[in-house]
């Protein structure tokens, strides 16, 4: 088995790669600062094993919806089957933004990656933003 | 900034966007960082340097017998958007391609660390799992 790393190494990988238990990932995840000029909260959805995500983002009139993509979801180890994060992108045309997602303590951290195709001169930037999941408990 | 220009997020329409480079804070990320963690089974070391407009960062990984050099990935540096709190970083996003696997990551310092977070994708049908990681690293 090939690696790059000692964490990569797995003794037995009887399992075929799927990740199953995506519990941690689906819901309503809202952004913990209420003064972003970001997303504003992102709607994480399963369907026969498959996650997708819908973003709202704030604009200038109120949200926009970025609409549905499909993620891929990442474990926190090569032995383990449990969802701890996720990758997905968005291509406007205009622009390219890549998210990557990750739950630290609850919380998802997710680090944005704008990168423009318009000639616009605009920089390409990162942010990197934290979101909590709605819960209705209190 | 111009609301000429096509957004999908106030974010995009930052008049920071069109503001000096930020390069100038990019020399943060340069020289040589060494993990914290001297048990990591994951990066040993990374290095980081400047090449005109793009950076090259060459990472070793911790092996059986000794570091594993991976292939130099090139990538140019991303201005990072004020952040809650005043924290304002800049980052690098790399890719390296092993065949086997890809690892996807990003760099930032935050308050002299340097931070690395990896997703990694398997694509030698092993079973194993994609996975990710966060590390952090000191300046050597």
């Amino acid at each position: 088995m090939q690696f790059a790393q000692l964490s990569d190494r797995v003794e037995n990988a009887e399992a075929n790669g799927v990740i199953t238990d995506l519990q941690a990932l689906p819901g309503v995840w809202i952004n913990s600062n209420p003064n972003t000029n970001g997303i504003a909260r992102m709607v994480m959805s399963e369907s026969g094993g498959q996650l997708s995500l819908q973003v709202f983002a704030v604009g200038p009139d109120g949200l926009i919806d970025w609409g549905s993509t499909e993620v891929k979801v990442f474990a926190g180890l090569p032995t383990s089957r449990v969802a701890a994060g996720f990758t997905c992108i968005y291509d406007f045309g205009f622009a390219e933004t890549e998210l990557q997602g990750m739950i630290m303590k609850g919380l998802l951290v997710l680090a944005q990656f704008h990168r423009f195709k318009d000639n616009s001169k605009r920089a390409d930037y990162f942010v990197r933003e934290y979101f909590a999941l709605e819960h209705g408990r209190y | 900034m111009s609301n000429a220009f096509q957004f999908k997020q106030s974010g995009h329409l930052d008049p920071a966007l069109l503001g000096p480079a930020t390069v100038s804070r990019a020399e943060k990320l340069i020289g040589r960082w060494l993990n914290t963690n001297p048990d990591t089974q994951g990066i040993a070391e990374c290095e980081i340097q400047r090449d005109g407009n793009h950076f090259s960062i060459k990472i070793s990984g911790v092996g059986v017998d000794g570091p594993i050099v991976w292939p130099i990935a090139r990538s140019k540096a991303l201005a990072n958007l004020e952040e809650e709190a005043g924290q304002r970083t800049i980052a690098l996003a790399a890719v390296f391609e092993f065949g086997f696997m890809k690892s996807e990551i990003y760099i930032r310092v935050n308050k002299g660390v340097l931070v690395i977070v990896l997703f990694n994708t398997f694509q030698d049908e092993s079973g194993r799992s994609n996975y990710l990681n966060r590390e952090f690293f000191y300046r050597a």
